[in-house]
């Protein structure tokens, strides 16, 4: 890698102070930047866990209050996730939904190998995908060969949204997974575990996966070599 | 912990802790390495502009509603499956299989009942009206014997009518005779008409009526 900076957008108004945790419950909290983490289970982790298998087991039974608790500690990251692969609301809530449907016919096979969420999020992700494959065959047969990728749709305006467009575009460009990986760690703050069982792979592929999307990530923001000559 | 720039991806990808400190101690000597990691920093800090936490109030209710309806489509599958012990075992697929293999029966039965098998039942008819057509055909014969044996015990008085009386019998025989000669020869061509076989059978009768007046008035 070489040392010319990256010319993203927020370069000049982002400071280089390591990151907060990620401030999105229980699940979204993890050790930064490592994840390794000395000793057994933590207490915290242990409730995690059992209350997990509460929420498995009251979805089973069927109770719609258990499905509600769980929107409620998930449903707008969920959303986000959805919005991030999908490039629109519309399509996010639309496969949010489907989401929880899915969850309500198929929670009697749920064997409780990896936490309930995270099956969840796997529902999530794979659901996502579908109404991408979807959308493109519908576009096949519209015979609107026009754009491939789906068309991110203005969100609410944000700090950098200059920053935000540019990123939505470069993931846009890696593989299914490094950009999975990518909006999981980076944007929804799961851990490397978590992930690894949302997208079926160990989590030394998962941590690959991720170094690799910044990697191209980092290669696409950059500006060509010549003007970041002239900038220094 | 001593670190040096050849580290620095390593670190990246699956640094421990206490490997970041000593790779941001070391970026704080080397140029190089304060880039790299800055920017490397800079894309987590990016990503958090991917996150919009805000929630739609219209949202829940809508999950809420469908969760609903499909746990009552749920609970109706369940009743229906405990009144009906035999479907569950079946698949959509084999029931509606299952059902159009009834539909083909019964319509081959229908079918089977109401247009009965061609060859046979032609036969049968066939075998009916030829017995039908013989019993009249000899009831005819027979019946044109006896008029037969009349007509000879008449056939004097017709043949030298004493009165005018009898050359009208006699006439009115001759045409009786044309009209059931012209008869016979449309039943012969078509056997089966129930209809010239009644007019045939009047005129016999008609004819028998006329013998009986002639014997009748010989007899005064």
């Amino acid at each position: 890698m070489g040392t010319m900076g990256l010319a993203l957008p927020w370069k000049a108004r982002i400071s280089s102070t390591p990151r907060e945790p990620a401030a999105a419950g229980r699940w979204g909290r993890r050790v930064e930047p490592s994840e390794q983490i000395a000793g057994g289970p933590s207490a915290a982790a242990v409730d995690a866990t059992s209350e997990d298998a509460a929420l498995a087991a009251a979805c089973r039974s069927g109770d719609l209050r258990a499905y509600e608790r769980l929107y409620a500690m998930h449903g707008v990251r969920m959303k986000n996730l959805a919005r991030n692969v999908l490039g629109n609301p519309i399509d996010a809530e639309d496969a949010v939904q489907e989401t929880f449907l899915k969850v309500q016919r198929s929670i009697a096979s749920f064997r409780g190998q990896s936490s309930f969420v995270t099956w969840t999020y796997r529902i999530l992700i794979n659901t996502c995908y579908d109404a991408r494959r979807s959308r493109l065959r519908k576009k096949e047969v519209a015979n609107d060969d026009s754009e491939e990728t789906p068309r991110m749709e203005p969100r609410a305006p944000g700090a950098h949204p200059t920053l935000r467009m540019a990123l939505e575009r470069a993931l846009e460009k890696l593989t299914r997974h490094q950009r999975d990986v990518f909006l999981l760690y980076e944007v929804e703050g799961f851990r490397h575990a978590e992930i690894a069982g949302m997208l079926e792979m160990t989590e030394t592929a998962s941590k690959n996966t991720l170094f690799q999307a910044k990697k191209n990530l980092r290669l696409m923001l950059e500006p060509p070599r010549s003007s970041a000559a002239e900038t220094r | 912990m001593n670190v040096t720039c050849s580290d620095r991806d390593r670190i990246f990808e699956d640094g421990t802790a206490a490997e970041w400190a000593a790779m941001e101690a070391h970026a704080a000597s080397c140029p190089v390495c304060e880039e790299e990691v800055r920017a490397w920093k800079s894309l987590s800090v990016a990503a958090k502009e991917l996150r919009d936490y805000s929630d739609s109030p219209s949202f829940w209710p809508r999950i809420e509603r469908a969760l609903a309806e499909e746990a009552a489509r749920n609970a109706q599958r369940a009743e229906h499956r405990k009144w009906s012990p035999f479907l569950p075992s079946f698949s959509p697929a084999w029931q509606t299989a299952f059902a159009g293999a009834l539909v083909l029966v019964l319509t081959i039965s229908g079918w089977l009942i109401f247009h009965p098998t061609g060859p046979r039942v032609e036969n049968d008819k066939s075998l009916l009206q030829s017995s039908a057509l013989k019993e009249v055909e000899s009831a005819e014969t027979a019946y044109e014997l006896a008029i037969d044996k009349l007509a000879a015990e008449a056939k004097p008085q017709l043949e030298n009518p004493a009165t005018p009386l009898f050359a009208n019998y006699y006439e009115k025989l001759l045409v009786l005779d044309s009209a059931i000669a012209d008869l016979r020869a449309q039943a012969g061509m078509n056997p089966s008409n129930a209809q010239l076989r009644h007019e045939l059978l009047a005129m016999y009768q008609e004819k028998q009526q006329t013998l009986q007046e002639v014997l009748e008035a010989r007899q005064q």
